[in-house]
């Protein structure tokens, strides 16, 4: 009795995360995220700039267009990676770029150190399994 | 005299008809999108026999893939040693205008020996270049 109950919970178990797996959209094979530009250690003056997001062997779809082997950008501003499991936020700190964009426009950056990380998601903001991020970078905003 | 009128007349309404229809199906651009070749730059000496890397620099629109029609989107196509294809019809698909349909934002290309000239425009879902076209300036580089 007690080894059927167990073999039923892992049942349940393996069924849950097999469909939970499933939700995750498959990342394009060799796909590359990274920054082109800013360099890491940059000095931005003034804290306005375009970042530069760059993608390999995979494209960019907006968001609601799901199509294989694509995703669109998002842009984490002084934060780390949220959880891969579930839609990326959308606030001041984690910027979607659903409208197929390759570049943003940052403008309010305040003087002092920034950190920068890009992370494809797919069209509905959920990161890729497995996801699909750059290196972190840091600028820095010099006083006005 | 009269049926040479009547022919000319008619031969107008059609081709007024037709550009009308043309234009129609043109898609807007969004105002102020900028292209551009991010890298090489204009001038660029670069390797022969190896491929080097294109970069498509696309700021105010966004990239979508080849058949999803997303207002302010297009996909990228790079002219390699040619002039603009005519505005109003699908780009061409050959040696010298590569489609990237998939949502691609840079490239790895390859050209023997010489001087090259590289530029890039923006096609529609259905390849069709917006209205107004959306294209960089043309760069040339020297392959030695």
């Amino acid at each position: 009795m007690l080894i059927r109950k167990i073999v039923v919970a892992v049942l349940l178990a393996a069924s849950y995360t097999m469909a939970f797996a499933a939700e995750r959209t498959p990342a394009p094979k060799d796909a590359v995220v990274y920054i082109v530009w800013p360099s890491d250690g940059a000095v931005i003056r003034g804290g306005k700039l375009w970042v530069r997001m760059g993608l390999r062997n995979a494209g960019v779809a907006p968001k609601g267009v799901c199509m294989p082997n694509t995703g669109h950008h998002h842009l984490l501003i002084d934060t780390v990676l949220p959880p891969f499991d579930e839609e990326i936020p959308s606030d001041r700190q984690h910027l979607h770029f659903g409208g197929g964009q390759t570049e943003a426009r940052l403008e309010d950056l305040a003087p002092g150190k920034h950190t920068l990380q890009l992370l494809l998601a797919d069209c509905n903001h959920v990161p890729h399994d497995p996801p699909l991020y750059s290196k972190m970078i840091t600028i820095t905003v010099p006083p006005y | 005299m009269k049926t040479m009128t009547r022919n000319t007349t008619a031969c107008l309404a059609t081709a007024l008809l037709f550009s009308g229809i043309a234009a129609a199906d043109r898609t807007p651009a969004p105002e102020n999108a900028y292209l551009y070749v991010g890298w090489p730059n204009d001038g660029e000496v670069v390797p022969a026999n190896q491929p080097f890397r294109v970069w498509f620099g696309l700021r105010n629109m966004g990239v979508a893939p080849k058949g999803a029609n997303v207002p302010n989107t297009g996909h990228h196509h790079l002219l390699i040693d040619t002039d603009l294809p005519p505005l109003d019809q699908e780009i061409p698909s050959d040696r010298n205008h590569i489609h990237f349909g998939a949502g691609q934002t840079e490239t790895t290309i390859e050209l023997p020996p010489g001087t090259h000239t590289l530029q890039l425009i923006m096609g529609d879902y259905n390849h069709v270049p917006h209205d107004p076209p959306v294209y960089s300036r043309k760069k040339t580089i020297y392959v030695r």
